[in-house]
């Protein structure tokens, strides 16, 4: 087997399609590293600049005491930017990178979470193209360099004859098979190593961008899963080539799937599952939030009216955290409801290998919807804590009235700004792992179906 | 003879397997995607007709002249099916009153439908074909000429008294009869699935548009298929024709559209000209308060606020809105207000200080939108053409782009829009003049009734002519016709000096 699977990686070395993809994958990673050097540090001073300013606003809020801290709320959270952004940012920019928090200063109404909407870039009036970063690189190029290098494994030898002399040597078939599989995957994986380590090597020489030892662990991660599916294309050149008599058709069959698996798919898939699943709209929205807001404002009307003077405090407190809590839930609705129809359309774009390794690419590489769901989880959580925390200072002064949502029901004692909690934006790889394994799994299952396809076709074809 | 050379070529491509493999999974690929796309379309038209409803109920709303503002929506696009162009991924709704004047850069999206969706890339029949037409084009090329070779029936043809022209002619000819054949056949798949669905309607217009669709595609895919006969003639063997042109197709197609937007947004920083242009307007609009502010200090009303004098109820307008880097700026001042009964004497003042105002406002206004329009378009347009441009070295850019003109789908076709929008605008400032309404009292007081909106002119816009179309596209078809004439040259050239 050794020796077939080296007399095929020599074989490979010295053709000419192994010297273009080298030179083709070369040139797209150096590309993505310089893009990212010069993108990256831009985003992290954006982000270092935001989150500061949040913080003085903060400080400055804590300073004027615990009701303005209780009413106005933390202010902008931002979501924190991926060192791997050049992994995968092919949603980035459609994302937002933040959650706003809303307050009304004259109602003396509460804050609440405000989550903002997909920014659709309307002054884009340029041509629109895929981003050069490793899950076009993995998925487009080096799935068809695999290919490349697999349509005539098996349907060219078979012309020449040379498949039969081999096998006239005791040699069992499918160490022929396995032997020519390691040949095409040592050749493939050779060239896309190298590429990928200058793209590391510059990346990591450039002073102006940091990886750590997660994220050094996250590549390790991205490298399995970039051989995965290089082999799952592998399988496939084998399979048809097995089952093909000719090259020539191989070529054209392998290139018709590859096109419609990676090209289409991914978006003909996504098209057709949002048109069945239909999200809310947004005026239903507006009804539901009309209606809430009316039965709530019902409510409390008849309340005030209905009670005495001292628990007319009380009531307007209730009202408001009330109000503030209905709108957040409601937002957080409408949020979750355009999310998990988006979350459908991808599920079923899962059967394109393209589309599940962009979704592996991303959840590894902390960009995309999935990481973009794990920051408003963090967001969410923060909102809990801020809350708790002023329920804590308030409970923790005797002389006040413990009455939540009014100035008056407040402690007046001045708050410490350095105890109130901070928003800090955290990925999570464990977290990361459980999103991705059915993924994963999916991917692996692919391989091996198609491993086994392409064993059964060489073993049981004519030759 | 090249009769005969024609007609063995063209059995010899149309009884091959591949050919049918190819033929089958296009057709297949033409298909599913048109319904998809059908189906979108049947969606964002429903979607705009909900909006036009809703939008034209809004204006019949408005109380006074001053308070009164239009949503208009643009349609979209059928033939968007083939090209998809900007027509879905820009703003579908735009709102203006006296006081602003719409720009490209300020329209919205009907809020009907879910933003995340636009996380999932879009696809057209244009692309479809891009990649798969041209990856056809070369795998029937590539051994046109080093396969025969390699066989040894080149030789053997030229060995009967052929010129080699006639060779290298027969062989495009069929090759390019066969190549048609999947398009053709896929067009009248699409126009059959059209009509089965019934929502799209085509004018005349649209049949041309088509047809010229029909024509670019055919001279993309013949400069394809030349370029991989020039890779056939060149190389020895057909194998390295093969990974040569597979090596050529991903550039031209997959990879270098995207590292052309990647240097052009690299080369291109426009932070400063955007500057210039705000502190520009904000003089304009502080030429125009100092005259306001001149006549409320001569005018007999006491005091420089009007609504503390006149105000019965009701709503005003005014704010102020600015945006350094969507260049916004408008100081607005509606209402729609009840009267004091002992302000009436004041009446004649008040409408002595709105027709004093709103043709300055609304001059201010128009003077603004020139020097947005110009800055802006500095800055979005002038870096999307030069991305455009240097993209146009890969003749499959130069095919998206042909086809989005002739489809009517780029960015002419929605600054149309656009266009007839402002005109329109203008017809209602004419319409005000007309009806003096800067002088009635209609155009701040609802207390004699609500203004009559049945005479106010309507909206109409239709697409721009095919031929307008046809001149956009007129510059990247020379292009794709020069390239394959240069190219049908060289092969012809470098065939003609070749040893077999």
């Amino acid at each position: 087997m050794w020796h077939i699977t080296k007399r095929e990686l020599y074989n490979n070395l010295n053709s000419l399609r192994f010297a273009l993809t080298t030179v083709l994958l070369l040139g797209l990673m150096v590309t993505n590293a310089v893009r990212h050097i010069r993108e990256h540090p831009k985003r992290v001073q954006k982000y270092h600049n935001a989150v500061t300013e949040s913080m003085n606003r903060l400080t400055a809020i804590a300073e004027t005491g615990l009701y303005s801290l209780a009413q106005r709320g933390p202010g902008i959270l931002y979501k924190k930017p991926s060192p791997l952004h050049f992994c995968a940012e092919g949603e980035e920019p459609l994302l937002p990178d933040r959650v706003d928090t809303f307050y009304n200063r004259n109602g003396r109404r509460f804050w609440r979470l405000a989550y903002p909407d997909a920014n659709i870039n309307m002054t884009n009036v340029g041509p629109d193209v895929s981003q050069i970063d490793w899950t076009f690189i993995i998925g487009y190029i080096l799935s068809l360099i695999a290919l490349i290098f697999t349509f005539d494994a098996i349907s060219s030898e078979r012309e020449h004859g040379t498949l039969r002399l081999t096998l006239a040597n005791a040699i069992p078939r499918h160490t022929v098979l396995i032997g020519k599989f390691l040949g095409a995957l040592i050749s493939t994986t050779i060239p896309f190593m190298l590429a990928a380590l200058v793209n590391l090597l510059i990346l990591s020489s450039a002073s102006v961008v940091h990886l750590n030892t997660q994220a050094w662990g996250r590549i390790g991660i991205i490298f399995c899963i970039a051989l995965l599916y290089t082999c799952l294309f592998l399988a496939l050149g084998l399979l048809v080539s097995a089952r093909v008599q000719r090259s020539a058709v191989s070529l054209v069959i392998l290139l018709l799937t590859w096109v419609t698996f990676v090209v289409f798919m991914p978006s003909t898939l996504a098209a057709l599952a949002s048109s069945f699943s239909s999200s809310m709209a947004y005026y239903e929205y507006e009804e539901r939030y009309g209606q809430s807001h009316t039965e709530l404002r019902k409510t409390w009307r008849i309340s005030w009216r209905e009670s005495k003077d001292e628990e007319v405090l009380r009531i307007r407190g209730e009202w408001h955290t009330e109000m503030a809590a209905g709108e957040e839930r409601l937002r957080g609705e409408y949020l979750t409801f355009k999310v998990a129809q988006v979350q459908r359309a991808r599920a079923i774009t899962s059967i394109s290998p393209a589309a599940l390794l962009q979704h592996l690419l991303e959840a590894f590489a902390g960009t995309g919807l999935d990481r973009h769901q794990q920051f408003i989880e963090n967001v969410q959580r923060y909102a809990r804590e801020y809350r708790e925390f002023v329920v804590d200072v308030d409970r923790g002064d005797p002389e006040s009235l413990h009455i939540m949502g009014v100035r008056e029901g407040l402690s007046q004692k001045p708050v410490n700004p350095e105890a109130v909690p901070k928003f800090e934006d955290t990925l999570n790889i464990g977290k990361d792992f459980n999103t991705a394994a059915t993924e994963l799994l999916l991917l692996s299952l692919f391989v091996v179906v198609l491993l086994a396809g392409a064993y059964l076709a060489f073993v049981r074809v004519e030759i | 003879m090249l009769l005969i050379l024609i007609r063995r070529e063209l059995l010899a491509n149309l009884m091959t397997f591949r050919f049918l493999v190819a033929m089958v999974g296009t057709l297949l690929l033409v298909v599913v995607n048109t319904v998809v796309l059908i189906d979108d379309y049947e969606r964002r038209l429903t979607s705009y007709n909900t909006a036009t409803q809703q939008h034209s109920e809004e204006v019949s709303s408005a109380s006074t002249y001053s308070s009164l503002e239009i949503h208009l929506d643009r349609s979209p696009n059928p033939l968007s099916i083939f090209n998809a162009g900007l027509d879905r991924r820009l703003g579908n709704s735009i709102s203006f009153s006296h006081i602003l004047v719409p720009t490209h850069w300020d329209t919205e999206s009907h809020s009907a439908d879910n933003p995340f969706l636009n996380l999932f890339s879009s696809v057209d029949l244009i692309l479809i074909f891009q990649v798969i037409l041209s990856l056809l084009a070369l795998l029937f090329a590539h051994d046109a000429i080093a396969g025969e070779r390699e066989a040894g029936t080149l030789r053997l043809t030229m060995a009967n008294s052929v010129s080699r022209s006639v060779i290298l002619l027969a062989k495009y000819i069929s090759a390019m009869a066969c190549l048609m054949l999947p398009v053709i056949m896929s067009l009248l798949l699409v126009l059959i699935l059209f009509s089965i669905s019934g929502s799209i309607l085509l004018s005349g217009d649209d049949w041309l548009r088509i047809g010229g669709i029909l024509l670019i595609s055919i001279i993309y895919l013949s400069a394809f298929y030349l370029i991989g006969l020039l890779i056939s003639v060149i190389t020895r063997r057909a194998a390295t024709a093969l990974m040569l042109s597979m090596v050529i197709w991903s550039t031209l197609v997959l990879i270098y559209p995207s590292l052309s937007v990647f240097a052009v947004n690299r080369l291109w920083d426009t932070s400063s000209q955007l500057e210039s242009a705000y502190r520009e307007i904000e003089q304009i609009w502080e030429a125009f308060e100092r005259d306001r502010m001149g006549f409320l200090r001569n005018d007999e009303i006491e005091g420089e606020d009007l609504n503390a004098n006149i105000r019965y109820g009701g709503t005003v307008g005014t704010f102020h809105t600015s945006n350094p880097t969507t260049l916004m700026y408008s100081k607005v001042e509606t209402r729609s207000i009840g009267i004091k009964p002992e302000a009436e004497p004041l009446m004649p003042h008040v409408k002595a200080y709105f027709q004093f105002t709103e043709p300055r406002r609304i001059r201010a206004a128009e003077r603004t939108w020139q020097v947005r329009q110009k800055a802006l378009d500095q800055v979005h347009v002038r870096k999307a053409n030069m991305a455009k441009n240097l993209m146009r070295f890969s003749p499959a850019a130069m095919y998206d782009f042909a086809t989005e003109a002739w489809a009517g789908t780029d960015f002419h076709g929605i600054e149309d829009f656009i266009t007839a929008v402002q005109q329109y605008r203008q017809t209602i400032i004419d319409y005000f003049y007309d009806k003096a309404a800067f002088s009635s009292r209609q155009w701040f007081a609802k207390d004699q009734g609500k203004v009559d909106w049945s005479d106010l002119p309507q909206f109409s816009y239709h697409r721009a002519d095919v031929s307008i179309g046809a001149k956009h596209a007129s510059g990247d078809i020379a292009c794709l016709l020069l390239i394959n004439i240069v190219l049908f040259m060289m092969t012809f050239l470098i065939f003609l000096r070749q040893e077999v």
